[in-house]
C-alpha cells in the first residue's frame, strides 16, 4: 500500500504552498479587513490554472488528478480559507459538472471561461426553505418556447458575488405532482438574475457569498445542462465532488491551526519555560497532530479513490465530516493555547477559529454527513 | 592526472596577491600571515604572487607584512584583473615552481579566478574556507568550509593532486603587523605570452556605499529577527551611539527590511574583528557568527536558552530582548 | 507590417542542481547531526534564476533552451520543473559511478556532455552557487573546460549582435562587459524574478515529456575520470563548529541581567565604573 504522493504531486503541492506564502498570505491581512475578494491574487491565480484544476488543457485547465487537486485546495486554505473556498467551489461545484454532463456547446461556452478565470462559477443550490432537504426547493425553470423560464430565491450562493457563469439547480413542474430537476446554467448578466448584497458572516471573510434571485430569468434551452429530468444526479455527483474540495479546505484550516499553535508553544514563556515544555499544552499539541495526521489520510485516500474510478461515497462524506470537525476543534484548542494573544487580531488563530465553524455546515452538514456514512455502512 | 611528485616542493606556500582595494580590503596580508605559519610547518617559504601594473608599492607592503618571497609580473596587459590572463601567468609559475599550497583571499575576483586555474592545473580547490590547518599525521592541508549552509563544518583534504588550493574568508586570519625593518625577495619571473583577453571590461565604477563601515567599528551591535520588528531594531542604533559603535545586523532582520545591506555580518557579508560585539536577537547560525567570532568578546541576548549563540558568546543573557534594550538605553543615557 | 526576422536564434543551456531545501533543514543539537526527514529537494534557487534568464533571452531572440543536470536518478525531478518552467530539452547525466564527485569531476561530466549537445550552445548559464555547497566552482571549471570565457554574478544581460553585454557586482565595482559567444555566465538574484509554475505546464511536464538520459559510456568517459575516483578533494569530515569560548550564562529577572551587563561593560572599559555615588 503506496502512501507516498508521487514525484509529480509533490511538486504541485510546493509550488502552490510557496504561491501561497509568498503571493497570498500577504494580502491576506487586508481581505480581513475590508471583506474584498483579492482579483489581483485571483488573476494571477488564473494564469497558473488554479481556476481549472480538472479541467483537462485542450479546455484551458490544468487536468490534474483527484490527489493533486485535494493538495491545491489544502495548500492555499492553509494560508487563506476564503480564497480556498473560492476555488473549491468554483472547481468542483461549478466548472466540473459543466465538464462533466455538458456537451461540446456547453463546453465552448463555458467551460474555457471558468478553466482560464476569466469568470468565475457558483452551483446556486440553497433556499430560503431548503437547506439540507435541498428537494424541498421552489425554483422552478419553466420551458416556454425556446427558453427556460427561471424564478426563484437562492442564498447563500459562494462566489455568488464575484460569478459570471452560475449553475441553478431547479424543478420543472410537470403532469399532475411530477416535479422534474434540471441544473440550468444562468449567466450573471442575464436579464432577470439579480445579485443581493454579500452577507456578513462570521468568516470567511473576502468571499462574497450572496443572495441571486431569479425573476423571469430566461435562458435559451441550450442552457439545460444534461439531459431533462437529470439534474438530481448532477446535483448528487456534483455535491459529492465538492465535498472532498470542503475536505481538503477543512484539512488546510486544521493544518494551520497547528502550525501556527507550534510556532506560539516555543516561543511562549511563562514560569520561567516555554509553555510546549507543559503536559497540558502537550496534550493539546498531540490531539491536533494525530487528528490531523487521521484527516490527511481520510482526504488523500478518498481522493485517491476517485482517481481510480472507485466509488467513494462513504469515503468522501467520511473525510469531509471528520476534517470538518477537527477543524474547528484545531481551531479552538489553537487559540486556547494561545491564551489571551489567540484572542486578539494580531495572531491568525482567531480567523480560523472563525472561518472553520461553516466547515461542518456547507457542502452538506455533518449531520447528513452522518447519515451518508450509517447508511452506506448498513448496506455492507 | 597530476599526481604528487615524491620530491620536496620548490615552490612552498604561495598566496596571490589580491591588492584591489587595498588598503580596506587586507585578506592578502591575512594570507601571508596564515601562510607564513604553514610554511614553517613544511619548512619552507611564503610566497605572494603580484601581477598588475605599477604593483612595486604592493610588493613592498606584502614584504613588510611577512611575504619572504614576492614574484611579481610589470605587464599592461595585466593592468586589469582578468580571469583568463592571470590564469595563463599563474598556471605557467605553478608548473614551473610547484607549489605545495596555494591560497587566495574569497573575494569576488578569487571566487571566480580560482576554480579557473583549478581547474586548468587540475587540481582541488575548497571555497571560502575559515580555518586551515596541517595534519601533523598525513602533513595534509586540511581546508574547513562551511557546509549546508552553515550550521556544519566540512574539512577538506586534497591527498593526491598538487597544489592543495584554498579561497580564504576574508577575517578570519590576523595579519602580521607592518615591520618596516622585514626582509624578503622580490623576483620577476617570465610571464610568457598573454592571451587576447575575450571578456572586456567596458565600464567600471565604484558602488556607491553609504556611510556605514561596519568592519573597522570597536563596538558592533548585532541584530536579528527576535527583536520582533523594526521598531525594536531601531533601538539598536541609538545603542551603537551611545556606546561608539556600529549596528550590524544578520540576514533574516535585513530580508525583514530593517537594514541595509551593507549592514549584514557573516558568510556572505562582513566579518568583523571589534573589541566588542553585542548579538541581540540572533540565534546563532553559522553563517552569522563567522562574522562576529573574531571579535574579542561577545554578548549575547536570546530568549532562548538553547540558542546557538551561547556557544561562541563570553557572557550570554537569557532574556528578552524588547524588555532588556530599553532598560541598557536608559542606564547608558543616565551614566554617558 | 513585416515580422522581424531574429539576428541570431540562441541555443542556450542551462545546468542544474538538485539540492536540500536548506532552510528548511534543522540540526539535531544532542546528536549534532542533520535532521533529512521532510526537507524537501528543490532546483537550487539561483539555478531557476538561470532557467528564467534563459528563457529571456530566448523569447526575444528565438532559440532553445536545454536543461542538464548531473545527479541521482531522482534529480529528474529538478529536470521536470525545470521543463514545466519552460525549457525545451531536458538531459538527466546519471550513473552510480558519477557519485562522490567534487567540483573537478562535475564539471569535466558536465563540459562533456555540452560537447555533446547538437547544436553547441551558445551561451552556458548557471547559478553562481548552490545553497547546499555553496562553492560556485562548476560555472568556471566547465568554462574552462569548453575553453569559453566566463563572467560570474552577471544581473544584467542584453544581446548585442554577436556578443553579450552584461553587468555585474564585482568586489565594490558595479562593471559592464562584453563578452563573445559562445560564453558561459554564472548569475545572481537580482538578474530576474522567477516565474510561478503554471499547473498545466507541471501536468505535462510530469506525464508527457521525455528526458533524455546520459551514463558513462553515452558519454565516452572512463571510470577514472568521474566520481570519487575523478575527484582531487574528498571531505574527511563533517563536524559541529568547536566552541571557542567558555561562555557564562546568565538567567533571571530583567534587572539582574542588565546589572549583569554593565558590570561586563564596566570590566571591559567601556564603561566607568561606578562607585555608586554617580
Amino acid at each position: 500500500m503506496n502512501l507516498e504522493p508521487t514525484m509529480k504531486q509533490s511538486v504541485i503541492r510546493r509550488s502552490v504552498r510557496k504561491f501561497a506564502e509568498d503571493k497570498l498570505a500577504p494580502v491576506t491581512a487586508e481581505m480581513e479587513r475590508t471583506g474584498k475578494f483579492p482579483w489581483e491574487i485571483a488573476r494571477q491565480m488564473s494564469r497558473l490554472q488554479y481556476f481549472g484544476l480538472e479541467i483537462p488543457s485542450e479546455y484551458g485547465g490544468a487536468g490534474l488528478d483527484s490527489v493533486s487537486c485535494a493538495m491545491v485546495i489544502e495548500e492555499i486554505s492553509r494560508v487563506n480559507a476564503a480564497v480556498g473556498l473560492c476555488l473549491s467551489v468554483h472547481n468542483s461545484v461549478s466548472a466540473y459538472p459543466i465538464y462533466r454532463f455538458g456537451n461540446e456547446c456547453h463546453k465552448e461556452r463555458f467551460l474555457y471561461p471558468l478553466a482560464s478565470g476569466e469568470k468565475i462559477g457558483t452551483f446556486c443550490l440553497t433556499e430560503p426553505n431548503a437547506g439540507s432537504d435541498a428537494s424541498s426547493l421552489e425554483t422552478t425553470g419553466v420551458r416556454d418556447g425556446d427558453e427556460f423560464v427561471l424564478n426563484g430565491n437562492k442564498i447563500f450562493v459562494t462566489n455568488g458575488g464575484i460569478s459570471g457563469i452560475n449553475l441553478v439547480f431547479a424543478v420543472t413542474p410537470g403532469a399532475g405532482n411530477s416535479k422534474r430537476f434540471n441544473v440550468f446554467v444562468a449567466e450573471s448578466e442575464r436579464d432577470g438574475l439579480e445579485k443581493g448584497p454579500p452577507e456578513e458572516l462570521m468568516g470567511m471573510r473576502g468571499n462574497p457569498i450572496c443572495p441571486i434571485s431569479f425573476h423571469d430569468c430566461r435562458v435559451p434551452l441550450d442552457n439545460l445542462l444534461g439531459e431533462e429530468g437529470e439534474g438530481l444526479k448532477i446535483a448528487l455527483s456534483t455535491l459529492s465532488g465538492g465535498r472532498l474540495g470542503i475536505a481538503a479546505q477543512s484539512l488546510g484550516i486544521a493544518q494551520a491551526s497547528l502550525d501556527t499553535s507550534l510556532k506560539y508553544a516555543k516561543e511562549r514563556h511563562q514560569f520561567g519555560r516555554p509553555i510546549c515544555e507543559f503536559g497540558a499544552i502537550q496534550a493539546f499539541l498531540a490531539d491536533m497532530g494525530t487528528r490531523v495526521e487521521a484527516a490527511r489520510l481520510l482526504v488523500y485516500r478518498a481522493s485517491f479513490l476517485k482517481d481510480q474510478c472507485v466509488d467513494h461515497v462513504k469515503e468522501s462524506a467520511m473525510a469531509k465530516l471528520f476534517a470538518s470537525e477537527l477543524a474547528v476543534d484545531a481551531a479552538r484548542m489553537g487559540l486556547q493555547i494561545h491564551g489571551g494573544y489567540g484572542y486578539t487580531k494580531a495572531y491568525p488563530i482567531e480567523r480560523f477559529y472563525r472561518d472553520a465553524k461553516v466547515c461542518e455546515i456547507y457542502e452538506g452538514t455533518s449531520e447528513i454527513q452522518r447519515m451518508i456514512i450509517s447508511r452506506s455502512l448498513m448496506r455492507q | 592526472m597530476n599526481r604528487m611528485e615524491t620530491s620536496k616542493p620548490i615552490g612552498g606556500v604561495w598566496v596571490f596577491g589580491d591588492y584591489r582595494n587595498y588598503f580596506q580590503n587586507r585578506v592578502t596580508l591575512q594570507l601571508i600571515a596564515k601562510g607564513k605559519e604553514l610554511a614553517g610547518k613544511l619548512d619552507t617559504k611564503i610566497t605572494v604572487i603580484l601581477l598588475g601594473e605599477q604593483i612595486h608599492q604592493f610588493a613592498m607592503e606584502y614584504v613588510a607584512h611577512g611575504a619572504d618571497v614576492v614574484m611579481a609580473a610589470e605587464h599592461p596587459e595585466l593592468k586589469e584583473y582578468d580571469v583568463e590572463t592571470y590564469a595563463t601567468v599563474l598556471s605557467r609559475w605553478v608548473e614551473a615552481f610547484k607549489p605545495e599550497i596555494l591560497l587566495a583571499g574569497a573575494t569576488s575576483f578569487g571566487r571566480e579566478f580560482f576554480p579557473r586555474l583549478a581547474k586548468r592545473l587540475r587540481t582541488g580547490l575548497s571555497a571560502d574556507c575559515v580555518e586551515l590547518e596541517m595534519d601533523p599525521e598525513s602533513c595534509l592541508l586540511i581546508q574547513t568550509t562551511p557546509a549546508f549552509g552553515g550550521d556544519l563544518l566540512a574539512d577538506v583534504v586534497t591527498p593526491n593532486h598538487r597544489p592543495q588550493m584554498a579561497t580564504v574568508h576574508p577575517g578570519v586570519f590576523r595579519e602580521l603587523p607592518h615591520n618596516a625593518e622585514a626582509v624578503g625577495r622580490i623576483v620577476y619571473p617570465d610571464v610568457g605570452p598573454l592571451p587576447d583577453p575575450r571578456v572586456r571590461v567596458v565600464r567600471s565604477r565604484r558602488q556607491r556605499t553609504r556611510n556605514v563601515n561596519v568592519e573597522d567599528a570597536p563596538v558592533v551591535i548585532a541584530g536579528g529577527r527576535g527583536l520582533g520588528s523594526k521598531r525594536s531594531f531601531d533601538m539598536l542604533f541609538e545603542l551603537a551611539e551611545l556606546l561608539e559603535g556600529e549596528v550590524g545586523a544578520t540576514r533574516p532582520a535585513i530580508l525583514a527590511g530593517w537594514a541595509e545591506e551593507e549592514r549584514l555580518l557573516g558568510q556572505t557579508g562582513k566579518t568583523v574583528k571589534a573589541k566588542l560585539v553585542i548579538s541581540i536577537g540572533t540565534s546563532g547560525a553559522l553563517q552569522y557568527t563567522t562574522g562576529i567570532q573574531g571579535a574579542e568578546t561577545v554578548i549575547a541576548i536570546n530568549r532562548d536558552p538553547h540558542a546557538p549563540i551561547f556557544r561562541i558568546a563570553d557572557l550570554g543573557l537569557i532574556g528578552d530582548a524588547t524588555v532588556l534594550v530599553p532598560m541598557l538605553l536608559e542606564a547608558l543615557r543616565k551614566r554617558l | 507590417m513585416y515580422e522581424p526576422v531574429p539576428i541570431k536564434a540562441m541555443d542556450i543551456v542551462v545546468c542544474i542542481k538538485q539540492v536540500p531545501d536548506v532552510p528548511s533543514i534543522r540540526m539535531d543539537r544532542q546528536r549534532m547531526t542533520i535532521i533529512r526527514e521532510g526537507v524537501e529537494s528543490i532546483i537550487n534557487p539561483l539555478d531557476c534564476v538561470a532557467l528564467e534568464a534563459a528563457f529571456g533571452l530566448r523569447d526575444k531572440e528565438g532559440g532553445r533552451v536545454v536543461v542538464i543536470t548531473m545527479g541521482p536518478p531522482q534529480s529528474e525531478q529538478a529536470l521536470r520543473e525545470g521543463l514545466a518552467l519552460g525549457a525545451d530539452q531536458a538531459i538527466l547525466l546519471s550513473d552510480p559511478l558519477f557519485a562522490g564527485a567534487d567540483t573537478l569531476a562535475t564539471s569535466h561530466v558536465l563540459a562533456r556532455a555540452i560537447s555533446k549537445i547538437d547544436p553547441l550552445p551558445d551561451l552556458i548559464l548557471c547559478g553562481m552557487h548552490t545553497i547546499d555547497s555553496d562553492t560556485g566552482h562548476v560555472g568556471p571549471q566547465i568554462a574552462e573546460e569548453l575553453d569559453l570565457p566566463q563572467v560570474c554574478g552577471v544581473n544584467e544581460i542584453h544581446m548585442d549582435g554577436d556578443s553579450l553585454v552584461v553587468k555585474r557586482l564585482s568586489d565594490g565595482f558595479l562593471e559592464t562587459a562584453r563578452v563573445t559567444m559562445p560564453a558561459l555566465l554564472t548569475v545572481t538574484h537580482a538578474l530576474c524574478i522567477v516565474r510561478d509554475l503554471p499547473l498545466a505546464s507541471l501536468e505535462r511536464a510530469f506525464s508527457k515529456s521525455e528526458i533524455m538520459r546520459w551514463g558513462l559510456e553515452d558519454l565516452g568517459l572512463n571510470a577514472d575520470e568521474v566520481g570519487l575516483m575523478g575527484s582531487a578533494n574528498r571531505v574527511s569530515r563533517l563536524h559541529p563548529p568547536t566552541p571557542k569560548r567558555q561562555g557564562e550564562l546568565v538567567d533571571g529577572d530583567p534587572q539582574a541581567l542588565l546589572d549583569r551587563l554593565l558590570r561586563k561593560l564596566e570590566a571591559l572599559s567601556i564603561l566607568d565604573e561606578q562607585d555608586g555615588n554617580e
